[in-house]
């Protein structure tokens, strides 16, 4: 198959594909998405010659729309802009979880500051102050009194983009610090990693440690249905755990394997790769011939 | 599982093993890795400067840009 990859940067995660995919004899072809132009009917690449595209971009407002542009040429593209407009907000995902009944940190959106504190103290103390978009663990706030939160939301005001006034607050879930990571595939797990740290942020771009995560049953449940709420593809499923059960707090759509695949013995990128295949050769790539 | 993985594959060395190029802020001597990629981000040894492979072979590099907000999963 030829497969397009979009990015803008080549982490580990993206030289892990392109040797896979070079491996298996598939055509590959790397695509910069800082050099190209996408047009409405048509861009700069010749999207009708690619199978499958498969978005690496970085950053997420550039992943928003070359999803949007390639769904358009009719390619198939992993993930799917649906996927990614869902995923990449956290007041979506977050709403898509509790439409489908999934256990999701309890969450306010506020747009004035009054308003968002007066969100907070309704939750009490410790709350969490997130961007609506942002990954990484930037940004996250763990609010402990009033006088942090006025400054916080203050500062948030003077930031100067208008995400910045959109106060996502969610309740401080006192996890046992740790969090779980399942990659998925349409649903179905592949491997899972236990992320732990002494901060309360444990991402492992963070630094936090990782180990194999063994995906039981429940788990395994409710990352099906994580994935079915937001659409499938191949996602990154944070869960916490709680007293009451698992929560899912995020699901990412350009999801980051190599912390997963350096601790767990399950073939990620060959997993993903095999995915890729069926996926591509059950579409029909039809799109017409769409170079500028 | 993948430590190691770029060090063991055969037939993925898009650059001859130990490219030399500069580092184009400070100047001094890099000795590229196998397998690079363009794309990809190196640092220099020297200076510390995050660089962008930009040309595969012969090597060229450039500063990288800076982290944006919106980079991420």
């Amino acid at each position: 198959m030829k497969v397009g990859l979009l990015y803008s940067r080549i982490r580990t995660d993206e030289k892990l594909l392109l040797e896979e995919l070079r491996s298996r004899g598939h055509e590959v072809k790397k695509i910069d998405v800082r050099d190209q132009q996408f047009g409405l009917s048509g861009s700069s690449v010749d999207a009708a010659e690619l199978d499958i595209v498969v978005d690496r971009c970085v950053a997420t407002s550039r992943s928003m729309y070359v999803t949007e542009f390639f769904d358009s040429y009719g390619v198939p593209i992993v993930n799917p802009p649906d996927v990614a407009s869902t995923c990449s907000d956290k007041v979506k995902t977050s709403l898509a979880l509790e439409e489908a009944g999934i256990p999701t940190p309890d969450t306010r959106v506020a747009f004035t500051r009054e308003a968002a504190l007066d969100a907070i103290k309704d939750f009490g103390y410790p709350v969490v102050l997130k961007p609506v978009v942002g990954s990484w663990g930037r940004l996250m706030a763990r609010i402990e009194d009033d006088h942090a939160a006025e400054a916080i939301l203050e500062h948030k005001e003077t930031l100067g983009h208008y995400e910045h006034k959109i106060f996502y607050i969610q309740e401080f879930v006192d996890k046992p610090g740790r969090d779980l990571r399942v990659l998925s595939l349409d649903g179905d797990p592949v491997a899972g990693m236990i992320r732990s740290a002494d901060h309360w942020i444990t991402n492992a771009h963070r630094g936090a440690e990782t180990r194999v995560l063994d995906i039981n049953e429940e788990i395994e449940d409710l990352v099906r249905r994580a994935s079915d709420a937001v659409g499938g593809g191949l996602l990154g499923v944070d869960l916490m755990e709680t007293d009451d059960g698992y929560t899912i707090h995020e699901i990412n759509h350009t999801v980051e394997y190599k912390a997963l695949a350096d601790v767990v013995d399950v073939d990620i990128v060959g997993e993903v790769v095999d995915w890729l295949e069926v996926k591509a050769t059950a579409s029909d790539n039809g799109a017409a011939k769409m170079a500028l | 599982m993948y430590a190691d993985r770029f060090g063991t594959l055969k037939g993925i060395s898009r650059v001859q093993t130990g490219a030399m190029t500069t580092c184009p802020e400070c100047g001094a001597g890099l000795t590229l890795h196998d397998s690079i990629e363009v794309g990809e981000i190196v640092d220099c040894s020297t200076c510390g400067t995050e660089l962008e492979v930009v040309e595969e072979n012969p090597p060229v590099l450039d500063l990288a840009p800076e982290l944006d907000e919106d980079w991420g999963e």
